[in-house]
């Protein structure tokens, strides 16, 4: 692993460490309801700062933090229009199929490829390191992932040339 | 090893409270029942599960006395149980909440509890006699955000609240019915039901667990900025300490003593803070040891799977050979501890005993009596 992502995904991390420190609470402002702040965004106090952790301009992750719940928002890189059109797929793919992965949004949110949204259920459910380790796991291979795809495109392409090309020998 | 007792009880634990004897636990397992155990022959055994609530329950509080349980939950509702006979006998209580209801606590001479809310207020319940039903008065308008602890002075007048909004706040609950056949010496009893008396804005973000010191002297609060804060002659001039801690911050606190404080939260390792002779406070050291655990389990590729299961196809370039995980917990507890609770006996200031249970759904008993180093702050 490039020694570049390594410290990003450590900076990573370790800021959602951190900020995975949710509890069960109530919504303040409807009846009986209890719903991820950070979604609704009702009351501008139980909301924390949002964190921006950028590689480069093209790879960066915002961690947006509430009192029960935590949205992390990646952009992954796209060098060329091949990647672009690739991870747009790949990653609209996995989104519907987000009730598979539990802390996956189904609509990423604007600006990014792909969030994820844990609530202090999950909390409860899983254990906080798995799930960290979860997300850098997801960023690792999402890299390793699209570039094997164009890898794939490409020999495809080539080899389909080669046969289309092969009757006119 | 400080954990003298744990016992795992369901999955996620809210909250907890013991009987006046020690030998009964109440505990919400995350639900809306309450669940009574009791120890026979070494072996916990479910006596009574109390369900009137219909959403989850926030609050359990056990009377020392009068053996009786009041339980908020967040459906707005909060109930007391009264043992009669074999059966839990629940009153409801009309809390005139439109919100969830987050704490709750029996004052220390029983005759009164405060229950705080989302609705941003704070309720103060008590008996009336004449229509045998609980009471609950309003403290409105002064928090800008949910009461997520509340804490009685021993003097049964005073209430300390931690709010969302990041404020500690000092209340008077006189209520004349209630407090005015008791002793006229507290010196705020001048006050009336509601006043402000204090209001500490140390805290940057949301404050939860405020303690009172046995004798009432001291003030102690968390915030979730991973700080304590500790507040010395509640009044005119109060005094203030803040200590910050590098690890994650505190749900909860407990005052061992005058000058020891055990705080939980999410590091689910209890901390412990001591005043020295000068009354400066600072973090002393974790109470449970930390065992290292080599290397975890190969848990890894949670993704990979989910990957293989899409492409219907195995994936080898996807092992995690060079993964760095998170440290393993290692700790008595695995999740956030969000509970703490006195084993003391009654009479004495000092606590010796403790239990902490969180949301790992174990409930730890914590034994400071072989603890050398701290046994001069007691």
């Amino acid at each position: 692993m490039a020694n570049t992502l390594r410290l990003y995904l450590t900076c990573i991390r370790n800021t959602l460490d951190a900020a995975m420190c949710l509890q069960n609470f109530p919504c303040q402002e409807v009846e009986r309801h209890n719903k991820p702040e950070v979604e609704l965004k009702t009351s501008p106090e139980l909301l924390l700062n949002p964190v921006l952790i950028c590689r480069n301009e093209a790879e960066k992750c915002l961690i947006e933090t509430s009192i029960n719940s935590l949205r992390i928002s990646l952009k992954v890189k796209q060098a060329d229009e091949l990647e672009n059109i690739l991870t747009k797929k790949f990653l609209r793919f996995l989104s519907m199929r987000a009730e598979a992965f539990q802390v996956l949004r189904r609509k990423p949110v604007q600006g990014y490829d792909i969030s994820f949204l844990i609530t202090n259920y999950h909390c409860e459910e899983m254990q906080k390191h798995k799930l960290i380790d979860f997300i850098i796991q997801f960023m690792e291979d999402i890299d390793k992932e699209i570039s094997e795809l164009k890898m794939s495109v490409n020999t495809r392409g080539r080899l389909v040339a080669t046969e289309f090309l092969k009757q006119f020998i | 090893m400080a954990a003298v007792e744990v016992h795992r009880f369901a999955q996620c634990i809210t909250c907890h409270a013991w009987s006046p004897d020690r030998s009964m636990l109440a505990f919400c397992p995350n639900n809306n029942e309450v669940h009574i155990y009791t120890l026979m022959q070494s072996k916990w055994e479910k006596l009574h599960v109390l369900q009137k609530h219909d959403q989850i329950i926030s609050g359990i509080d056990w009377s020392a006395r009068s053996n009786k349980i009041v339980t908020s939950s967040h459906d707005r509702n909060s109930y007391v149980w009264n043992l009669e006979g074999s059966e839990w006998v629940p009153t409801l209580v009309i809390l005139r909440l439109n919100r969830a209801a987050l704490c709750v606590q029996w004052s220390p001479k029983e005759n009164k509890f405060a229950v705080g809310s989302g609705a941003k207020t704070v309720c103060i319940c008590y008996y009336e006699q004449e229509n045998n039903w609980w009471v609950s008065k309003l403290i409105r308008k002064r928090h800008d955000s949910s009461v997520t602890s509340v804490a009685w002075h021993p003097n049964n007048i005073l209430l300390a609240t931690a709010s969302t909004d990041g404020k500690c706040r000092i209340f008077s609950t006189y209520i004349k019915v209630v407090d005015a056949k008791e002793s006229k010496t507290v010196s705020s009893s001048d006050a009336k039901f509601g006043e402000l008396i204090l209001q500490l804005d140390l805290s940057s973000s949301w404050a939860f667990g405020v303690r009172w010191s046995p004798s009432g002297n001291t003030l102690a609060y968390v915030g979730h900025n991973s700080m304590i804060y500790f507040v010395d002659e509640v009044g005119p001039s109060p005094l203030a300490q803040n200590v910050a801690f590098r690890d994650l911050p505190l749900r909860d606190v407990l005052f061992l003593s005058e000058r020891l404080v055990v705080g939980v939260g999410f590091d689910c390792n209890p901390m412990v803070f001591a005043a020295d002779e000068r009354g400066i406070w600072s973090f002393i050291r974790f109470l449970g040891e930390r065992r290292i655990t080599s290397s975890g389990p190969k848990y890894g590729s949670q993704l990979s799977g989910a990957f293989r299961t899409l492409y219907g196809q195995p994936k080898h370039g996807l092992s995690n050979d060079t993964n760095d995980h998170s440290r393993p917990q290692g700790t008595v507890h695995e999740n956030c501890i969000n509970c703490i609770v006195p084993l003391g006996t009654s009479g004495s200031s000092k606590v010796m005993r403790f239990s902490t249970s969180g949301l790992d759904g174990k409930v730890v008993v914590w034994d400071l009596e072989n603890q050398a180093d701290l046994s001069e702050y007691f």
